[in-house]
C-alpha cells in the first residue's frame, strides 16, 4: 500500500523498491517537481513518511478470562456504596458466609472487584481493586489463607445490568467470588 | 478572563472540489483537517469547480489560497491536490496520492492537508496523520481494540474477543502498542505489533496492570501495578526488565505520566481522600499536590510540564455526571477550562502537545473531541454506541 507522487519512472521504481523493503511508504525522492496535466509544480518536496501498511486483526475469542458476571461455586457477592470500598455492616454477613464456603472448598479463590459505569480510566479499576482487597482482607480475618485468594479488578467492564436505575448501578458496585479455574 | 487573539495567524483558504462526482466524506475531512490544524480559516464549504485550470471564481479571490482537489476511486482511492494563490491563480504545489485500500481514504486527505500546511511553512501538524488506538466494551468481560484515523471515519479492529484493555502506543512510529490482557488468572501487560500480529508479554501483576506512559525514547514505561493488592506506580526499564516502585501509598496511585524529561511524573491519587493530581520525582519520596481545584480529578495527561485533567463537577450516584477538562501546569500558574458542557473524559495530548483529544458524552451519544489549544478551535466526531474503555493517540 503506497501513497505516491506522480512523476517519472525513476520515482515509481524507487517507490516499488521501498515497498519490497518495508511493505509500505509514502513515496518520495522526487528531485524534480511532479506535474499534473502538464502544469509544472513548485515547492514540492521529498517525502518519506510512513503512513500505514496492512495491519492485522487478531482474534482472541478462544481465550477466556473467567466468564460469568456474578459469584459462582456457592459464594455470594458483596456490595458497596457509591465511590466506597469499605465493607458495610450488612455486607459483613456475606463475607462470613463466603469464608465459611471457602472452608468447604479447595484450590484458589478468585475475588473480582467491580464498579458502576460512572468511573473511567485507571482510577475506576483501582477502585474495583480496593473493593476486592477489602473482601480479601475480611476473608483473611475470618481465617481464609491469603495464599488461596487471588484478587483482580474488572473496573466497569463487567456489569450485571445496564438499565439507568439506582438499583441497577448498586448491583454493579460489587465483588464477585468464584473458584479459580 | 483571558482573550486570545490568534486570527491573524491563520490563512483564509477556500476548497474547490473538481471531482466528477463529489464525495461528502472527502469534503468533510478536508474542512475538518483545515480547521483543526489551527492554521487555516475556510468558509466551511467545499465549492464545486474546475480542477485543472488556474481559474479562481471571482467570489473566492479575496482568500489567500485555493485548494483544488479531484478524488477518484478507480482501483483504490486516489486524490489529486493543487494549491493556488487566490489572487492570480498561480500554482504553489501539486501532488497526487493513492492507496490500494479504499477504507483508508481519510489518510489521503490528512496527508494532503499535512503537505499544504508544510508547504506554507506553518508549524508541523504530524499528529494529523497518526492512528488513534482505542478499546471499547462489546459485552460484559468482552472488549475489542481498534485503530482509527483522528476523525474516526476509518476504523479497524486489531484485537477482537477476550478482554483486552488500556492500549498505549509503544513507539513514536506507531508500530506496536501495549495493552492489558485478561486471558490468564492475573492481568498481563502485552505488546503487539500491528503489522505482524506478533505478541510478547512484558509484565503481569495480581489485581491490575496498566501501561500509563512511555518515555520519549521508548526505553522506559510507567506502570500501574498492584503486586500486593495496592495500586501503585512503577517504572520499568525495557532494556533490563527491572521495575522501580515510584509511589508508596496505602490507597490509590494510578495514571503516572512523565513530565517531559525532568525525571518527574504526575499521577492521580486519593491520598487526600478524593481523586486529585499530584507530582513527584521518580528518585525521591516527596509528593506535592498539583491541582487545587475540584474535588474529584480522576484522569490526567502531560506534555512537558503542561497537564490536562478531567474534573468531576457533580456527584450524582444516579448518572448524568458532569466532567470538564482543564489545562494547567505541573509547576503552578493559571488553569484554563477547556470544556463547559457534558461529560468530558480521557484527555490525551497530541504528540506536539498542541491538541487535546477527549471523549464527550452528552445525552445518550458519545463523540471524540479535539481542541486546538492555540487557536481554540474544536471538532467533534460522533462515535458508535459502544462505550470507549481507553484511548491513545
Amino acid at each position: 500500500m503506497v501513497i505516491r507522487q506522480k512523476g517519472s519512472d525513476v520515482i515509481k521504481q524507487t517507490v516499488w523498491t521501498a515497498i519490497t523493503l518495508t511493505a509500505f511508504f509514502f513515496s518520495g525522492c522526487g528531485q524534480t517537481a511532479p506535474t499534473l496535466d502538464g502544469t509544472k509544480g513548485k515547492n514540492n518536496f521529498t517525502d518519506a513518511t510512513e503512513i500505514s501498511g496492512d495491519t492485522v486483526t487478531v482474534n482472541e475469542s478462544g481465550e477466556g478470562g473467567g466468564l460469568g458476571n456474578s459469584s459462582a461455586d456457592g459464594f455470594r457477592s458483596v456490595y458497596f456504596d457509591f465511590g466506597d470500598y469499605s465493607i458495610s455492616g450488612t455486607m459483613q454477613s456475606k463475607v462470613s458466609a463466603d469464608a465459611a464456603r471457602a472452608a468447604q472448598t479447595s484450590g484458589k479463590i478468585k475475588i473480582e472487584g467491580n464498579c458502576d459505569e460512572f468511573g473511567t480510566d485507571e482510577y475506576n479499576y483501582a477502585l474495583g481493586l480496593k473493593r476486592a482487597k477489602a473482601v480479601k482482607d475480611a476473608m483473611a480475618a475470618e481465617g481464609v489463607q491469603n495464599g488461596r485468594m487471588v484478587i483482580i479488578s474488572y473496573g466497569e467492564s463487567n456489569p450485571v445490568c445496564s438499565s439507568p436505575t439506582d438499583s441497577c448501578y448498586a448491583r454493579n458496585r460489587r465483588v464477585d467470588l468464584r473458584l479459580a479455574r | 478572563m483571558k482573550i486570545e487573539k490568534d486570527v491573524e495567524h491563520r490563512s483564509r483558504i477556500a476548497v474547490i472540489d473538481g471531482s466528477d462526482v463529489m464525495n461528502g466524506k472527502v469534503s468533510r475531512i478536508f474542512l475538518s483537517d483545515l480547521k483543526i490544524s489551527g492554521h487555516f480559516l475556510s468558509d466551511g464549504t467545499v465549492h464545486k469547480g474546475d480542477f485543472s485550470g488556474s481559474f479562481v471564481p471571482p467570489g473566492l479571490k479575496g482568500r489567500e489560497y485555493i485548494v483544488k482537489y479531484r478524488y477518484t476511486n478507480p482501483n483504490g482511492p486516489k486524490l489529486e491536490v493543487r494549491l493556488l494563490k487566490a489572487s492570480d491563480g498561480s500554482q504553489l504545489f501539486e501532488k497526487s496520492y493513492a492507496l490500494s485500500n479504499a477504507q483508508k481514504m481519510p489518510f489521503l486527505v490528512h496527508k494532503a492537508v499535512y503537505d499544504i500546511n508544510r508547504i506554507l511553512k506553518y508549524p508541523d501538524i504530524g499528529w494529523i496523520n497518526r492512528y488513534v488506538v482505542f478499546s471499547r466494551y462489546t459485552a460484559p468481560k468482552r472488549s475489542e481494540i481498534l485503530l482509527a484515523d483522528y476523525t474516526f471515519t476509518y476504523t479497524k479492529v486489531i484485537i477482537r474477543g477476550g478482554l483486552n484493555l488500556f492500549p498505549k502506543w509503544a513507539d513514536s512510529a506507531q508500530k506496536s502498542f501495549y495493552y492489558t490482557s485478561y486471558a490468564g488468572l492475573v492481568p498481563t501487560l502485552n505488546k503487539i505489533n500491528i503489522y505482524t500480529g506478533s505478541k510478547s508479554t512484558v509484565a503481569s501483576s495480581e489485581g491490575m496492570i496498566v501501561c500509563s506512559d512511555v518515555s520519549d525514547d521508548g526505553g522506559k514505561i510507567l506502570l500501574t501495578m498492584a503486586p500486593e493488592g495496592q495500586a501503585d506506580i512503577y517504572e520499568m526499564s525495557l532494556f533490563t526488565g527491572s521495575k522501580t516502585r515510584v509511589t508508596h501509598f496505602n490507597g490509590v496511585d494510578v495514571s503516572g505520566k512523565y513530565l517531559g524529561r525532568s525525571g518527574q511524573i504526575v499521577f492521580v491519587s486519593n491520598r487526600l481522600g478524593y481523586a486529585n493530581i499530584f507530582k513527584k520525582s521518580i528518585g525521591s519520596g516527596a509528593v506535592s499536590q498539583v491541582v487545587f481545584h475540584g474535588r474529584n480529578n480522576n484522569a490526567v495527561d502531560a506534555h512537558g510540564s503542561t497537564i490536562v485533567y478531567s474534573s468531576r463537577e457533580s456527584n450524582n450516584a444516579f448518572g448524568g455526571n458532569r466532567f470538564n477538562l482543564y489545562l494547567s501546569s505541573a509547576n503552578g500558574g493559571t488553569t484554563r477550562p477547556l470544556t463547559t458542557t457534558g461529560s468530558n473524559q480521557f484527555p490525551r495530548f497530541s504528540t506536539d502537545g498542541k491538541i487535546v483529544l477527549y471523549i464527550k458524552q452528552r445525552g445518550g451519544s458519545s463523540s471524540v473531541g479535539y481542541i486546538n489549544l492555540e487557536s481554540s478551535q474544536s471538532l467533534l466526531f460522533p462515535l458508535g454506541g459502544r462505550k470507549i474503555q481507553s484511548i491513545d493517540w
